[in-house]
């Protein structure tokens, strides 16, 4: 089974230069973990915010969350695999990674994130249908 | 096991029409995401003809039931499951309706979202076929059902997802407003109807032991 066949489509994207205020806003608001940041130009690359990076390097500092911006605290570049390759593949880069979401790339585009869940339930759903084509 | 100890004609008949009920839902499933896909209004004139179709196979089984097939204490439960099956098609048929008022009013983002809906819709119906067959073999029938379950929490957090950004779409008249909404609740109701029959069909498991 490949990535894009289970991947999520919808990607919360925030501004490099937003508040670490607005992130937190957007994660509680939509229920999600983490945060695609977008590039600065066109030579830049995509980034990650998540709220592990949040409860560490600004929570957990006491720091201002409304004056730091998701670019001091952020990862870049994401680690993301190709749309084609296999979800085998994605969960050893996850593993290897220490991560619990990876991010599907389409070239140079960011066009969907596979999570530990994702991957399970497919392996579920796999597993029901054995035997049974489709 | 179901069939071991209930392999009987009349049994073997309702067993081969209740695949027919499923498969025609399978069918009107797959028709109504060929509608959305394509956009067209007229397609959907199929989900109308199979939910007709599928009235009357299910007339069928429940008079087979009622003329004596299976033992009595597993009749309502059967007629259970065939009835649930039955009230998909009732919704798919809603939902199809729906669709007939709204056709390129459907927003290309919101539209996206809702052809994906209807292909878990079509993969719940199909799984839903592989759940019952597994009730003759020895197949894991929790497993089947765990993965419907996993299928209707997909469509219910896409479903949450719509409302939330339903809510900020402007909307000119009432009816486009109440005929949007409707089509979406019908849309995301599906799952969970096949959700339920999945549910009786471990009910049925459970009283054959």
């Amino acid at each position: 089974m490949k990535v894009d066949e289970i991947m999520t489509k919808k990607l919360e994207i925030i501004s490099a230069e937003a508040s670490i205020y607005d992130a937190i806003e957007r994660m509680i608001d939509k229920r999600i973990r983490s945060l695609l940041v977008k590039p600065g130009d066109a030579h830049d690359v995509y980034g990650v915010i998540t709220v592990r990076d949040i409860v560490h390097k600004a929570l957990g500092k006491n720091l201002d969350l409304n004056k730091m911006k998701v670019s001091e605290i952020m990862s870049k570049p994401v680690i993301s695999v190709d749309k084609g390759v296999d979800v085998e593949h994605a969960i050893v880069l996850m593993t290897k990674s220490n991560i619990t979401r990876v991010f599907v790339n389409e070239g140079r585009e960011i066009v969907g994130i596979v999570s530990l869940l994702d991957v399970m339930s497919a392996a579920l759903i796999n597993r029901a249908r054995e035997g049974h084509g489709v | 096991m179901f069939k071991k100890v209930f392999g009987g004609n009349a049994e073997q008949k309702v067993i081969d029409s209740i695949k027919q009920h499923m498969q025609i839902l399978y069918s009107a499933s797959e028709c109504f995401k060929k509608g959305l896909q394509e956009g067209n209004k007229a397609q959907m004139y199929c989900v109308a003809d199979l939910e007709r179709e599928g009235d009357s196979v299910r007339r069928e089984i429940i008079s087979m039931i009622y003329e004596g097939a299976f033992l009595p204490f597993l009749r309502t439960n059967i007629c259970r499951f065939v009835e649930i099956v039955d009230e998909a098609f009732d919704v798919l048929k809603d939902t199809a309706f729906e669709f007939e008022y709204l056709g390129p009013n459907l927003d290309q983002e919101i539209r996206e979202d809702c052809i994906q809906i209807a292909a878990i819709n079509q993969q719940m119906c199909d799984m839903l076929m592989i759940a019952f067959d597994t009730l003759f073999s020895k197949g894991d029938l929790r497993e089947k059902t765990l993965a419907i379950r996993i299928y209707e929490k997909k469509v219910d957090d896409m479903k949450f997802d719509l409302i939330g950004r339903l809510r900020n779409k402007e909307v000119k008249t009432f009816w486009e407003g109440r005929t949007l909404s409707d089509f979406i609740s019908y849309l995301t109701h599906i799952s969970d109807v096949i959700e339920d029959a999945s549910d009786y069909l471990h009910i049925i498991n459970l009283s054959m032991r």
